[in-house]
């Protein structure tokens, strides 16, 4: 008699492989939610602070808490205050670092030139190294409340940082690439267009930003000092009436306002124009 | 086919006590369906002529003409860095040099991409890609334009030897279906035995000490006896002209 003997096998779907990318993204999707529950956390503790400490450290008229605060937000959007505010604010800065950004590439151009690069050292290192307080003081007295004073501090407190960068950016325009360009006969407007203007971007960018920056907190202390609209008057008027809630409800969404534009626009910008260097990084 | 005529070109550097001399004379003939390589020690003039060659640098005197059926040529260059847009893909850099950026255009472009191995790397950027990559980009850009002459200097002496050697492979290979005129300044002589078909000797000062034709079959391997007789015999002449010592 023989024996028949069979085996069966069953087959066990193989698990799926887990590839490189796959431990890669889990690792991103890690360090985004590390990254925003600590964000998160920095907020809720200094939230939770204030709001003890109104009341409990201080008295609530001197320091109102969070709660206050957002309501007093609620009352001023209600009132119609918060846009003209900004509104007026804003386009003080744009003004200021507009005329800024132009002056001071302007400079950084004609001071590759040696006679002007002397002509103008001592203003820069000046202008670089002074505070934007003591531009705001004497443009408040020789000016007064009239429109240009904010304007004339702004430039004064950032052109140096412009010219700075622009001229580190023409001082390290890349030689082999134009040389490349006239090898093979591309035009001056090509060679402008692709290689100069896109070399410059991130001196220029980092100029305007720093302008920026800067610009918010010179037009807020004019404000404060001179003017008849936005932020910083809305403070000043606050702070003549003790009114603890509102000054600190206009910090806030000054605060926000700059974060916004820090972490929205700028970025969007940054994102959108230096798009290779962030491929560069990921590789 | 493109015909290049040096006449008595020199050109000096600097002047008075901080004089030097660059290219000393240099009399040569060059063209038609040839790969020439330029060899000598550093500061032979060599990147110097092509430089002039390519326009970039103007001699201080003697004459130069590069002509194309009777016209003047149109001149393709291989840089030592591959020297890329790192703000533009690759397919972008490879538009930027080009006259018209037309869909034939395009398609040229896409066709010496792939030559280079590098069809798919289109979209990407330079600092994407890895060096060798990178000087393969060079070639195809330097290509794309259909020169009728080409100018590469030493544009394999930053890569490592495989990719080097490769690389080496792939241009031989295009030269030979294009038809192109090919000068290349090398400062290896065995690359340049593998290469080419004649070698142009400079020694420092700019002088052009020896024109020595390389009569040998392609594809040329290192490790061939007839390549390796042949670059020790450029390298006695180098002894000859004392320029192992520079």
């Amino acid at each position: 008699m023989i024996a028949v003997v069979t085996t069966m096998t069953t087959e066990v779907p193989a698990p799926d492989r887990v590839t490189q990318e796959d431990i890669e993204e889990a690792a991103r999707r890690k360090e985004l939610i590390i990254r925003w529950i600590s964000r998160i956390s920095g907020y809720v503790v200094v939230l939770g602070l204030w709001e003890w400490a109104s009341g409990a450290v201080l008295e609530e008229n001197l320091l109102p808490g969070p709660t206050r605060v957002l309501q007093t937000a609620v009352e001023l959007f209600q009132d119609g205050k918060v846009f003209p505010a900004f509104g007026a604010s804003l386009s003080r800065i744009l003004l200021g670092v507009f005329l800024s950004f132009i002056i001071g590439s302007m400079i950084g151009i004609i001071t590759q030139n040696r006679w002007f690069s002397g002509f103008f050292k001592d203003a820069i290192t000046i202008g670089l190294t002074s505070p934007g307080l003591i531009w705001v003081l004497i443009t408040a007295l020789v000016f007064g409340n009239r429109w240009f004073g904010p304007i004339l501090a702004i430039i004064l407190t950032t052109f140096a940082l412009v010219s700075v960068n622009v001229a580190e950016g023409i001082g390290s325009l890349p030689k082999d690439t134009l040389d490349m360009a006239r090898a093979f006969k591309v035009n001056l407007v090509d060679r402008n267009r692709h290689i100069v203007i896109p070399h410059l971007a991130p001196y220029l960018f980092t100029g305007l930003r720093f302008s920026f920056s800067i610009g918010w907190k010179v037009t807020v202390l004019t404000e404060i000092f001179t003017a008849s609209s936005g932020i910083g008057f809305e403070l000043r008027i606050a702070q003549i009436l003790f009114r603890q809630d509102e000054v600190l409800t206009w910090i806030l969404l000054f605060f926000v306002f700059a974060l916004f534009l820090e972490k929205v626009v700028l970025q969007a910008i940054e994102d959108r124009f230096f798009r290779w260097r962030k491929e560069i990084a990921s590789t | 086919m493109a015909e290049i005529k040096i006449r008595n070109l020199h050109k000096e550097f600097g002047t008075g006590a901080d004089k030097v001399v660059a290219l000393e004379d240099v009399n040569l003939d060059m063209g038609g369906h040839v790969f020439v390589s330029i060899v000598g020690p550093s500061g032979c003039g060599k990147s110097t002529l092509l430089n002039i060659l390519s326009g970039i640098e103007t001699p201080t005197s003697g004459s130069l003409e590069i002509t194309q059926s009777g016209h003047k040529a149109a001149p393709g260059y291989v840089f030592q860095a591959a020297r890329l847009l790192p703000w533009r893909t690759v397919m972008d850099n490879l538009l930027f040099v080009q006259q018209d950026k037309s869909d034939e255009t395009r398609a040229r472009c896409q066709k010496y991409l792939e030559m280079v191995q590098l069809g798919d790397k289109g979209d990407k950027f330079p600092g994407e890609l890895s060096g060798g990559m990178q000087q393969r980009v060079g070639i195809a850009r330097a290509f794309s334009i259909e020169p009728d002459v080409l100018f590469m200097d030493e544009p394999f002496s930053h890569l490592d030897a495989i990719t080097a050697r490769s690389l080496r492979r792939e241009l031989h290979t295009m030269w030979a279906d294009t038809g192109k005129t090919i000068i290349f300044v090398t400062h290896d002589v065995g690359e340049a035995v593998e290469l080419s078909n004649r070698i142009l000797v400079f020694a420092q000062g700019g002088r052009l000490e020896d024109d020595i034709t390389v009569d040998l079959d392609f594809p040329r391997d290192a490790a061939d006896e007839e390549v390796a007789i042949a670059k020790a015999s450029v390298l006695r002449k180098f002894e000859e002209f004392d320029l192992l010592a520079t």
